[in-house]
Formats: structure tokens, C-alpha cells, sequence
């Protein structure tokens, strides 16, 4: 471009709409790619012998993917700043859509009324609402200027507690843990006070042990708790799949046992496996080198996020990719974690990785955010 | 709120991060790196499955290679589990098919015993119809198939049962002693006799065929690897079909004689109710018959034996025909035992073979004064002046009975000189036969006998040993017991000049290829040093046992060639408290040159020179190349 002479970033880069473009994050780009090529391949992998067509699920993870790319492109487009601004529409559509998933136009999958049925298609509305609700956690912070008092924290509590409540009604506890995490993560950044912090740490712990303690699980929940506490209990059940899973990764070995010949995957040991269970597939048929390499490239994803976080030219950037960052973050560590038993089964998605149009697009729209933070940091 | 506040809490968020980060790898490191081969040996456990195929046991052969057990395919209808499983029309169609209940053949098809992998035996011995029906009816009998079974088969019957022993079904104990041989429940093993000695080379190695099996447990083909299996190498005896088969058919006859003879004690018939016979190579052991009456039939255990014959089998009424008297049952020896006392007073020197002896029908003990210092002889007989050889022949008690009190009172090692070379032919002793359930036998002596008292004062009144009890065991009497086995192993020493020989039932095991794989050479146990001029008085006793008039086995074996084949023997009545009296024989021949030895004992049957004698001629007759003939019971009165 010929527009070379200039005496600072800002003051040209506010008149040219393509400015933006010059500032884009490939690193990020590259490894978000990467990631997703690998998952395409993993779901292809584990969903081979699920049904007549062998590459049914492989086609359709491959359709999600290249409409996720439209959408993190739309995303970044379109400056934050005016995302944050229609923060309050954004809730208003986030509570609604939740409030309708509920309701018969919604519909019932495997105890959770949580997906509409369009065309063949299922929209998971809680996937998009998580996304939306860190642009609308942005725009509340940034509404005070980093300066939330107890009252203004609490205001922001009761305003994400309405869509989480949602969202325990389906129920899914892993996506209303998710929005946790978001929360926590957000209200530090959005200026909330330390002792605050601690206090809403302390009533999360309380607040677990009472959920254990009350009754209030049901029960695949508790038998999903169990069996990672007692994982040699029940035979064929919760139990079985966390120790399946176990074997799958651990078998893979350093060099992994290689593609598509990984004998728990191929012999569908593993439940779930195109879906929560996806990093078993890597494991197995890719190794230590393989699924060490995937958690570099979240790494880099995380990093590149946190970056941008750092970098942004506002309040409101930051919070929103800190909140991108908790979201990825605590599914990554859940997900993966829960593969290889070191936290409880909860169905979570694995970002980019784990078969699912909803999950698979909202992540790439949480791309698009930070994408949009961080090549607008000069403007 | 100030940057460098929003720094410190960035820095936050990233230090969290980090560690949850490294958390994930740790996990990660100690699954794939440290634990991979624990889970690594959980995958194959999942995945793999085998399934084995029991390999054809090997043959037992007879010491010229003709069959006593061989292996016989037949049709078995077999049941794949998972083709039938929701499909009750097809199983209640079979049940008609084979005639039995729908509920029976249900439970046949879910017998735990056999894998859910392999097709499972619902039917054996179907009529050839029935399997011709199967195959023309196959589409409206998915899963189920004809297929060729082997059994184990007896050509020759019960002929030889002890020696070869019957296979059965596993049980729980023989399973844990195996574990890491590749046997399962359901299994078949040896459980007597050759069947169970050599159990490990006729079995054979099962085939395996290892499958991979899906999460839902369906099989995936083709089978990751399939190893045949191997079948069992031969066993090749040492015995010979046709001297068992007389040896057996002898015993059988003189069981029966015996029966028709009146008791002159009891006033009643002869019981007769069991015996043994061996016939043993004195050169090398060899046994080439080993017989047990009553006997039993091995074919009637092959696919599990009837509960109501098996109680038979274990009915003390049936005087326990499983079980091998030749090496089990426990006899005292009667005059057999002189054998042992002529060696002894020779070899002390108490007598010269020309020493002589007035044997005036009975014998009282120097220095004793009860009712209990007489002994009289067997039938009250007295002999006259007899020396050594002429004791032997007549059997006179008086004779030995004069050597028991001697030795004994005069003190020193010579007391228990009988017992020593009882002891240097292998009484007392197992001979080390390959086969389960031999018994050592019993020589009494002081020691015995105290110890026979503190266990069991009431049988035993009396721990101490008298003068009383040398007499006894000089004749074979008191507590001293030997098994048929054991005497004609002695026997078979002393004929072979001294060598104690492992008596051997197995000659070799063969290869498929009918090639040796393992050579049974003869072995000799210890060699035992006979005075050539002692061991020939004694022969010449022997000798006369059978060959002069006198002789107590002479009536048994009158018209015998004795001139062509010349035959050495003792024998032996020894009485048993509460029974009859068994009768007992040895004998080995050709005299000079001993090429057999033949023991028999016969329980409650009377006379050995009457009854026991006269079944092992009719063995050396067979043996002497004469066509046998009735057992032709002898007088006698030894």
C-alpha cells in the first residue's frame, strides 16, 4: 500500500475501512486452521464405522468448519465497538433464544431440551449465547469504566445468572459451568474489587459442595462424579467409558498407534468419541506427538488470545478476549482433562476438534472477536 | 481503573493458565509415556479374544504298535450362539429335530463351559439322517451345523483299563494346579493311569485363534492370527496286548474257579472277589501285563460317565473296580516272603544251604512258656528232615520258623537281617512305576510295631516285638504287606541275579511321524550283591517248588513242558484277620535264564499252590507258546 508517509498509526487508519486488515493475526489464524484441520480428520477417524456412510459425519464437520470461517470473517469485520454497543439487544436475544429452546419449539435430545430442529440441522442456541454474552459482560464493564463497585457486580451477577439459569433448565451443568468461568474471568479483568473476587470464589466452592451434598445432581450426573472418583466401579456405565477412554490415550505411546489403525477407536471402545470424546482419537492414533501437538496449538491460540487481550485498545477488547480466553481455556482443560480422568465427565465440547455445528461455529465467531480486538488495536 | 492494574490482572489469568496448561501435559505424560504399557496390555486384553481348539490326544499303543486307545470322529450338531440368539422358531425346530425338550436344548446351547465364540455341541452321535437333513434344510437352520467331533475309542474294551487309564472332564482342582497350560473348564484330561502320567504328551497343543472383537462384541474377520493345533504324541507300552489279554482272561477264570471251591475254614464258597496278576521282563523291567480284577470300562467316561455307573464304580459292594491292585493293593506276602528270610540266614550264616532241620509239624519257640511259643505248620504236615532247598519246595513253616527265632535270639545286627533283605529287594519301598496311586507296602520290625501301638493301641495291644513276631514275618505273616507290583519286582531281582529294576509300563513316545520322541530305557535301580552258591539252593528250591512232586505249586503244574521250559516259583497263603485266605504265587522262567516273571495274588480265594498257582500257569503256558487253556485248580496246602 502507498500510504507509507504517515504520522501515526491511529490518525490514518480511522479514515481507511481496510486498515484493520494490515493488522490481522496469522499466528492465530494459522494454528485455529491447523486445529480444525486435525479435527475434521479426527472425526472422520472415530465416525468411520458409525454408520452406512462412512464419511457422513467427515462431510458435515467439513461444511461446519467452512461456515465457521464465513462467520469468524463477518465477526471480525464488523468493529467490536459497535458489537458492544448493541450489548443490551444482544442479551435481550440471547435470553429469548433460551427462553425458546425451551419451550416445544425447541427439541429434546438425550434428556436435554437444549437444540432447535432446522432442515436437518441442529442449533445448540446455548453455544452462540455464550459468545454473546461475553460482548454483553464487555459492554457492562465498559459501561463503568472498569470500575465496578460491590452493587455493579452484583448487578452483573444477576444479569449472567438469568441465561445460566436458562440454560441448568435444559439442563447442560457443563455449559452453565463454562459461563462460570467466562464470569469469573471477565468480572476480574472489567476492574471488580479482590475481596469481591474472593467472596464469589467462595460462595462457587460452597455452592459445589451443596450441589453434592443436597441431592440436587441428577443422576447421570452423580454416577458421572462417581465414576471419576471411583473409576473401577460399574462395569459398563460412566465408570467404563472414563476407563476406555483412558486406555485409548495411554495406548497411543509416544508415536501414537497411527492413523486410523488405533484398535480402541476403530473397534469403538470409546463413547461419544467424534464428540466429547475426540482427544482420545488423537491420542491413540497420534500419540504423544499428536495430542502434545494439539495442546501447543491451543496454546498458541490462548497466547495469541491473551495477546490480544494485552494489546487491546480498550476496556471493552480486553474483557471480551479475556472472556474468549476462560471460555477456551476451561473447555480445553475440562475436555481434555476429563479424557484423561483428572476432572469429572461433563459434555463439553473440545473447541474446533469435537464433531458439532453450533460449538464448532461459535467458537469460530469467539475467533473472530479476538481477530477483531487485536487488529483494531491502533484504531 | 489504572493499566498497570489491568497488567497484574492479565498476568493473573496467564499464570493460571500456564498451570492449567502444564496439568494437561503432566496427565498427558504419564499416560503415554510412564503407564502406556499397563493400558497397552488393557487395549489387547479388549480387543483380543482366543479361541482354542483341542488338539487330537495321542494313541496308547501296545509294545507292538497295535492300538488300545485310539480317537474316532463323529457327528456332532453344534449351535453358533449369537445366529440363534431372538430366534426361538429355529431352536424350537431343532428340538423337535433331535427329540428333546425346547427348555433342554436351550440349556445345552447356554452350557458356560464352552466359548460364546466357537459353536457349541448341542447333539453327539446323531443318526447320519438327521445330519443329511440339516444340510438339505440349512437356510431354515441358520447357525446350526454338523460337525465332526473326536472321542477317544477303546478297540479292545476294558482290556488293560488299569494301565491305560480314563479321561474326563477337568475339574476345578486340576485346573488351578494347570494354570499357564493353556486348559480350560470344559476341558478333557487324564485322570488314571497312562491317560494321567503322560498326560502332557498325549494332550498335544490346542490350536488358538485369536479374534478381534468391537466394542459390542461382534467379531471381526479374519482372525488376527490362527495357530492349528498340534495333536498329541503316542504312547507306546511296554505291554502286550496279547500276554494282558491272558493275563487278564486267567485271572478272571481263577477268580471263578475259586468261587466253586468250599472254604474248609469258613465252611463257605471262596469270595474271590478281586485280584492282580503281573507279567514282568526280569531283564529290564518291562511289565507286559498289568491286570486288576474287578475292572472297569474306560469307554463308558468319554462325554462324561453316567452318575448312576459312576456311584457304581464307588460302591464298596463292587469291591471298587477303578481301583489298580497291581500297584495299589497291599497283601501279605504268605510263604512268598521266604524268598526273603532263605537270603537273610544264609547271608548272616546262621545256616549252610546243606544245613538240615526236623520238621515235625510244628515249632516252639526255646525259652518260652505260654500257649503262644507254638506255631504250627500251614495244614499241620510235618516234613521231616528238611535243609534249605527241600524248605522251600515243601514250603515247610517249621523250617522257617526255626531261622525267624534264631535270628531274633541271637541277638546283634542278625535280628533284623530279614527284614534287611526284604528291604535290599524293594519291599517297603515304591518301585517308582510311572503311574498314580502305587502303595510302598509295609516291612514290619520293631519300629513299626511301637509306632503301629501308640497310634493304635486297641488293633495293636502290643508295642514290643517278640521272638513271636520274627517267627510270623519269617513265614510272610503279621503286619508286614507287599503289593503284586513289589513282588514281582523282587522276584524279578533276584532271578536277574540282583538287579532292582524300575518296573516300566512305557517304552517310548512317538511322534506324529511315528519317529521316537522319548526313549523309556531301562533302569536299574541298585544292584544288590547274591551269593551265586546262595542264590543257586535257593533256585534249586524254587525250582523244586514247581518240578518235584513235593513241590508245593508241582499239582498246578503238572503236564507243564518243564524240560523245555523250565519254571522257578513259590507259593504263599496268607491269612488275614476277618477274611479268607489270599492266595499268592511268583514264578519266573526259563529258571536259568529268566525271561518273565509272573505274580499273582488273589483276595479270600484260598491256596496259592491250589488257586494262584494254577492262574500263572495258564500264563506261562500262553507264554511257552501252548494254546491256553481252562484254569485247572491244584490241590495243596500252601
Amino acid at each position: 500500500m502507498a500510504t507509507a508517509t504517515v504520522a501515526g498509526p491511529g490518525t490514518l487508519s480511522r479514515r481507511d475501512g481496510a486498515a484493520p486488515w494490515r493488522h490481522m493475526d496469522f499466528t492465530l489464524l494459522v494454528a485455529v486452521g491447523l486445529i480444525a484441520g486435525l479435527g475434521i480428520l479426527m472425526v472422520y477417524s472415530a465416525s468411520r464405522n458409525l454408520g452406512h456412510d462412512p464419511t457422513y459425519f467427515l462431510k458435515r464437520q467439513a461444511v461446519f468448519c467452512v461456515l465457521g470461517v464465513g462467520v469468524m470473517a463477518a465477526v471480525a469485520t464488523v468493529d467490536y465497538r459497535i458489537f458492544r454497543d448493541f450489548g443490551p439487544l444482544l442479551y435481550a436475544g440471547v435470553v429469548a433464544a433460551l427462553v425458546l429452546v425451551l419451550s416445544p419449539l425447541g427439541s429434546n435430545s438425550r434428556g436435554a431440551q437444549a437444540w432447535f430442529q432446522i432442515a436437518g440441522f441442529q442449533l445448540q442456541p446455548s453455544e452462540p449465547a455464550k459468545v454473546a454474552l461475553i460482548v454483553c459482560i464487555a459492554a457492562y464493564a465498559s459501561h463503568f469504566r472498569g470500575d465496578l463497585d460491590g452493587r455493579r457486580m452484583l448487578g452483573a451477577l444477576l444479569l449472567a445468572a438469568v441465561p445460566m439459569g436458562l440454560i441448568e433448565l435444559q439442563p447442560d451443568l457443563g455449559t452453565m459451568l463454562v459461563f462460570a468461568a467466562v464470569l469469573l474471568a471477565t468480572l476480574m479483568v472489567s476492574g471488580a474489587r479482590p475481596r469481591h473476587l474472593a467472596l464469589l470464589l467462595l460462595a462457587g466452592v460452597v455452592a459445589v459442595v451443596a450441589v453434592l451434598q443436597l441431592g440436587v445432581l441428577k443422576q447421570y450426573q452423580r454416577d458421572r462424579i462417581g465414576a471419576f472418583l471411583k473409576p473401577t466401579e460399574n462395569v459398563r456405565g460412566p465408570a467404563w467409558n472414563l476407563n476406555q477412554s483412558k486406555i485409548a490415550i495411554a495406548n497411543g505411546g509416544v508415536t501414537g498407534k497411527g492413523l486410523f489403525k488405533g484398535t480402541q477407536t476403530k473397534l469403538s471402545y470409546v463413547p461419544e468419541q467424534h464428540t466429547d470424546f475426540i482427544f482420545t482419537v488423537v491420542g491413540e492414533e497420534l500419540g504423544l506427538v499428536g495430542s502434545g501437538l494439539l495442546l501447543v496449538l491451543f496454546a498458541v491460540v490462548v497466547w495469541r488470545t491473551w495477546r490480544a487481550a494485552a494489546l487491546a485498545k480498550d476496556l471493552s477488547g480486553t474483557v471480551i478476549c479475556i472472556g474468549v480466553l476462560a471460555m477456551f481455556v476451561f473447555q480445553v482443560f475440562e475436555n481434555v482433562g476429563m479424557t484423561m480422568g483428572i476432572m469429572p465427565i461433563t459434555g463439553i465440547p473440545l473447541p474446533f476438534m469435537s464433531y458439532g455445528g453450533s460449538a464448532t461455529i461459535a467458537s469460530f465467531a469467539a475467533m473472530g472477536l479476538v481477530l477483531n480486538v487485536h487488529m483494531r488495536r491502533f484504531s | 481503573m489504572s493499566s498497570d492494574n489491568t497488567r497484574l490482572r492479565l498476568s493473573i489469568v496467564g499464570i493460571v493458565v500456564v498451570s492449567l496448561f502444564s496439568t494437561l501435559f503432566a496427565r498427558l505424560w504419564y499416560l503415554q509415556v510412564m503407564d502406556t504399557g499397563t493400558f497397552q496390555a488393557l487395549a489387547t486384553q479388549n480387543r483380543v479374544r482366543t479361541v482354542y481348539d483341542p488338539a487330537p490326544r495321542g494313541r496308547i499303543l501296545d509294545r507292538q504298535g497295535r492300538p488300545l486307545v485310539e480317537n474316532r470322529g463323529y457327528q456332532a450338531i453344534t449351535v453358533i450362539r449369537h445366529e440363534v440368539a431372538g430366534k426361538p422358531e429355529v431352536v424350537a425346530r431343532l428340538a423337535a429335530l433331535l427329540g428333546v425338550s425346547q427348555t433342554e436344548l436351550q440349556r445345552r446351547i447356554d452350557d458356560r463351559r464352552y466359548s460364546p465364540y466357537k459353536p457349541v455341541p448341542v447333539a453327539e452321535n446323531v443318526p447320519e439322517e438327521t445330519v443329511v437333513y440339516l444340510r438339505e434344510n440349512s437356510l431354515a437352520f441358520p447357525g446350526v451345523e454338523a460337525q465332526t467331533v473326536a472321542e477317544r475309542t477303546y478297540p479292545h474294551g476294558s482290556l488293560a483299563a488299569h494301565v491305560l487309564g480314563y479321561v474326563g472332564e477337568i475339574n476345578d482342582a486340576e485346573l488351578s494346579a494347570r494354570q499357564g497350560k493353556g486348559y480350560r473348564l470344559g476341558d478333557d484330561i487324564g485322570k488314571s493311569g497312562v491317560e494321567q502320567s503322560f498326560e502332557d504328551d498325549l494332550r498335544g497343543t490346542p490350536g488358538a485363534t485369536r479374534l478381534e472383537v468391537d466394542a459390542a462384541g461382534n467379531v471381526l474377520l479374519p482372525a488376527l492370527s490362527t495357530t492349528p493345533p498340534k495333536p498329541g504324541h503316542d504312547i507306546q507300552l511296554t505291554i502286550d496286548l496279547d500276554v494282558q489279554g491272558l493275563a487278564e482272561d486267567s485271572l478272571q477264570k481263577g477268580l471263578e474257579a475259586a468261587r466253586g471251591q468250599r472254604d474248609r475254614t469258613t465252611g463257605r464258597g471262596f469270595e474271590a472277589p478281586a485280584g492282580a496278576v503281573i507279567v514282568m521282563d526280569p531283564r529290564d523291567g518291562s511289565l507286559l501285563a498289568m491286570a486288576s480284577n474287578p475292572t472297569y470300562n474306560p469307554a463308558d467316561f468319554v462325554n462324561g460317565i453316567k452318575p448312576d455307573l459312576f456311584a457304581a464304580l464307588q460302591d464298596p459292594n463292587n469291591h471298587y473296580p477303578l481301583t489298580n491292585r497291581a500297584i495299589g493293593g497291599q497283601y501279605a506276602p504268605g510263604s512268598t516272603f521266604k524268598l526273603f528270610t532263605a537270603l537273610a540266614a544264609l547271608r548272616t550264616g546262621i545256616i549252610a544251604p546243606n544245613t538240615t532241620f526236623l520238621d515235625e509239624g510244628a515249632y516252639t519257640v526255646r525259652g518260652c512258656k505260654n500257649n503262644k511259643c507254638t506255631f504250627r505248620n500251614a495244614g499241620g504236615h510235618a516234613y521231616g528232615r528238611v535243609n534249605l532247598p527241600q524248605a522251600l519246595t515243601v514250603s515247610s513253616d517249621a523250617f522257617f520258623y526255626n531261622l525267624g527265632a534264631t535270628l531274633w535270639l541271637g541277638g546283634g545286627p542278625n535280628r533284623q537281617a530279614i527284614q534287611g533283605a526284604a528291604r535290599d529287594l524293594g519291599l517297603g519301598e515304591r518301585t517308582g512305576i510311572a503311574l498314580a496311586g502305587e502303595q510302598k507296602g509295609r516291612v514290619s520290625d520293631p519300629d513299626t510295631r511301637k509306632k503301629a501301638h501308640e497310634q493304635n493301641p486297641k488293633a495293636y495291644p502290643n508295642g514290643t516285638w517278640y521272638a513271636g513276631d520274627n517267627v510270623n514275618l519269617a513265614i510272610g505273616q503279621g503286619d508286614t504287606a507287599v503289593t503284586p507290583l513289589q513282588l514281582a519286582d523282587a522276584y524279578a531281582a533276584f532271578a536277574n541275579g540282583g538287579t532292582i529294576v524300575r518296573p516300566r509300563v512305557v517304552a517310548r513316545v512317538l511322534g506324529s511321524d511315528g519317529q521316537s520322541v522319548h526313549d523309556f530305557a531301562p533302569e536299574g535301580v541298585r544292584k544288590v550283591a547274591i551269593d551265586p552258591g546262595q542264590r543257586s539252593a535257593i533256585l534249586q528250591g524254587l525250582k523244586g517248588a514247581i518240578a518235584n512232586p513235593e513241590g508245593t505249586g508241582a499239582g498246578a503244574f503238572a503236564g507243564f513242558p518243564l524240560l523245555n521250559f523250565p519254571v522257578a516259583g513259590k507259593t504263599g497263603t496268607a491269612q488275614v484277620v476277618g477274611k479268607q485266605d489270599t492266595a499268592v504265587f511268583v514264578a519266573f522262567a526259563p529258571a536259568d535264564n529268566p525271561q518273565y516273571v509272573v505274580a499273582v495274588v488273589m483276595e479270600q480265594a484260598g491256596f496259592g499252590g491250589a488257586v494262584a498257582a494254577p492262574v500263572a500257569r495258564r500264563i506261562l503256558d500262553g507264554l511257552a507258546g501252548a494254546p491256553p487253556g481252562p484254569v485247572q485248580l491244584a490241590g495243596g496246602t500252601d
